[in-house]
């Protein structure tokens, strides 16, 4: 186990992915750019992130959020189908996908509003309320149950002083329970903003949450 | 030794470059070799490749194991209308995570793998629909995807061959049920990923009311290959009716967990054993689940004779699902991974049929119960009861995933449920 958990805690090796820096994931002579916020062109600009960042009055959708928003209309046949990755940008952008955020989204896409909160509320990863800098998912399903995940969910609770699904005092840290994350082989595995941390052990949870909190806005 | 573990037992077709970052690049990819099979496929024309992929024999690496090129097969052959290649890159079945490391380490293999269907399929556009929860894997393909688009074999007029293929990566939000066939369609077209009712089935009437075939990751990724190489030289691996190589994902109690591809037919005692190090500590091995959560459980004596091909895992019982080896040593506690499944299935459960709905929230209720030391013998046999009645009666198969691993464990650790429900009654009683 390397002495920086936070890095690469995954037999997956190092992909670099953690650091989401060109040069890691593609190697030294990358060329392109991938444009702010991590939209990408070719994935219809639908790739969101979870940042720890988040501005919940931000206007739906204006400048490099337009555009990336109008990118994403061309790739389907109709305005429904761009429901869901608006709805990923919406989060990108303020942090959660409130009624008003809804709303305008049901606006631009020339849905009802009923039927988008219907599907909204279908999914999980759309936050309906404010959750905090650090969305801390820790899976808590078969394989990583079998290692030990149980533990590492508690230390997570006890290390951020939050009680399960609430938001800690400092507003840096909410833990959930996640479903399988498909990094069973890695347990436990742990989600936290866009970023996933395999092999992680009770006891490198308060490393983990130093490094969050020291890292600032990733 | 790389890739976190490998094993000279392993036969690596679709992950020969697991744990090498340079495969992510289109420069490194076409030198091996890559975008050659495309080409191929291109020259030949549709027909012949979907000849080329039924003689190999590929089944379906998503679960059901089904025949691709037959699959292919099924698409109408006219172009009047726009077809669509879905690429099922949903990956959450508990226990499943090969589908994640083949596209963050090989992001061309599965690109050149869709482009070889869609064209198979007289499809002008793909979408792989990733999980949401996959940021990072999904940035690592849509970078790929870009320069493929960058280097003409993605587009319009791909290598010059007047055929237009494009491929759209579309990100999910947090749903087990988009996985499955039609609730992914669904939810592509921004509706709830509520399945529907088949027939029709996706070939006639699929996403936005086209012709569509959906296919795994994992199927795709060893197109490519077949395509290149032939049907025949597929075959070597295997056996008669599971042809080919294919990723098991060991999880759980071992001492080198991972993904190993190995020729399907492969023994599971070897893989415990000889592959993955044996189970951890030294213990005695207690149940397998080897198929992902959604198969029965078989216990020790099962796995001794268990072999991993589809005819295999129904010989003793059970079956190989997308091939997720989850293993439990003496200390693993049956009741409650059962419930915790439960749990996972009632979450899940997309809520149109009564029997799932219902059946699911009752029966990680009831289980919890027994758990907690609150059950009664009588509870085991409403489970069963219960999960009886959740087979073969909805829409889709998440319902009957549910009943696989109450049924068996029931059957097989009857047991560990009693002596949870005794030690209640003592406690209860004093
Ligand atoms: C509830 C449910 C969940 C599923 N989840 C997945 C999944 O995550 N990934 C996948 O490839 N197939 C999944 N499947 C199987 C698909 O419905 C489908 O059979 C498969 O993608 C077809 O591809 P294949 O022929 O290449 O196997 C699921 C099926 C069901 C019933
Ligand atoms: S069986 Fe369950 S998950 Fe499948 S369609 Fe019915 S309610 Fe939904
Ligand atoms: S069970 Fe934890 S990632 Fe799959």
């Amino acid at each position: 186990m390397s002495d920086v958990p936070f890095k690469n805690p995954g037999w997956a090796g190092n992909t670099g992915e953690f650091d989401l820096s060109e040069d890691q994931v593609r190697g030294d002579d990358f060329v392109g750019e991938r444009p702010k916020h991590g939209g990408h062109a070719s994935g219809s600009a639908t790739m969101p992130y979870m940042l720890a960042e988040k501005n919940p009055d931000a206007v739906l959708f204006e400048g490099e959020y337009k555009e990336r928003f109008e990118k994403i209309l061309t790739r389907y046949p109709d305005k429904q189908a761009a429901l869901l990755p608006a709805l990923s940008l919406a989060q990108e952008l303020r942090g959660y996908v409130s009624p008003a955020s809804m709303d305008r989204v049901a606006e631009l896409l020339g849905l009802s509003p009923a039927y988008v909160r219907g599907v909204t509320t279908f999914y999980t990863m759309y936050n309906k309320r404010p959750v905090g800098r650090h969305l801390v998912q820790v899976c808590t399903n078969i394989s990583c149950n079998l290692c030990g995940a149980d533990d590492v969910l508690a230390a997570f609770l006890r290390y951020t002083d939050t009680e399960l699904g609430e938001t800690s005092e400092d507003g840096n840290f909410t833990v959930i329970e996640a479903e399988c994350l498909a990094g069973c082989g890695f347990p436990t595995c742990v989600q936290i903003n866009s970023r996933y941390f395999e092999n992680v052990s009770p006891t490198e949870v308060p490393k983990i949450i130093e490094h969050l909190k020291a890292e600032g806005d990733s | 030794m790389a890739y976190p573990y490998v094993s000279d037992r392993e036969v690596r077709v679709v992950s020969k470059h697991f744990g090498d970052p340079l495969q992510r690049r289109i420069d490194t990819y076409v030198e091996r070799g890559g975008y050659k099979a495309l080409a191929k496929a291109l020259e030949v024309g549709p027909e012949d490749v979907v000849d080329i992929v039924k003689s190999s024999g590929l089944r379906g690496r998503g679960g059901a194991g089904f025949p691709t090129g037959v699959k292919w097969s099924f698409m109408p052959k006219d172009t009047n209308r726009p077809h669509y290649l879905l690429c099922n890159a949903d990956e959450s079945e508990p226990g499943t995570f090969k589908d994640r490391e083949l596209i963050r380490w090989d992001p061309h293999q599965l690109i050149e793998g869709c482009l070889i269907g869609a064209h198979a399929i007289r499809a002008q556009h793909v979408y792989i629909y990733c999980r949401g929860e996959f940021f990072e894997t999904t940035q690592v393909l849509a970078r790929a995807l870009e320069d493929a688009y960058a280097k003409g074999y993605v587009g319009e007029n791909i290598l010059g061959s007047g055929h237009t293929i494009d491929v759209t990566v579309h990100a999910g939000a947090g749903a087990y049920i988009c996985g499955e066939e039609t609730g992914l369609m669904n939810s592509l077209e921004g509706r709830r990923g509520l399945p529907r009712i088949k027939p029709p089935f996706p070939a006639a009437v699929g996403a936005f009311g086209m012709p569509s075939t959906i296919n795994n990751v994992e199927t795709l990724c060893a197109i490519p290959h077949i395509v290149t190489h032939g049907g025949e030289w597929y075959r070597q691996w295997g056996t008669e009716k599971s042809p080919g190589t294919k990723l098991f994902c060991v999880s759980g109690h071992v001492n080198k967990p991972g993904n190993y591809e190995l020729a399907l037919g492969f023994p599971l005692s070897e893989l415990i054993e000889d592959v993955c190090g044996g189970v951890r500590n030294g213990n005695a091995l207690k149940a397998v689940i080897p198929g992902g959560s959604s198969v029965p459980i078989i216990n020790a004596e099962e796995v001794s004779r268990c072999s991993l091909d589809y005819e295999g895992c129904v010989a003793v019982g059970t079956m190989l699902g997308c091939a997720s080896v989850i293993v439990m040593d003496e200390t693993a506690d049956i009741v409650k991974q059962v419930r915790r499944m439960a749990d996972f299935y009632a979450h899940e459960s997309c809520g149109q049929c009564t029997p799932c709905r219902e059946g699911t929230t009752w029966t990680a209720k009831i289980l919890r119960r027994i758990e907690d030391g609150r059950g009664t013998e009588e509870d085991l046999d409403t489970l069963m009861q219960t999960t009886q009645n959740m087979v073969g009666t909805t829409i889709c198969v998440l319902s009957d995933s549910v009943a696989a691993p109450v049924q068996s464990s029931i059957v097989k650790f009857r047991d560990e449920y009693l002596a949870l429900i005794r030690r209640g009654e003592r406690v209860g009683a004093a």
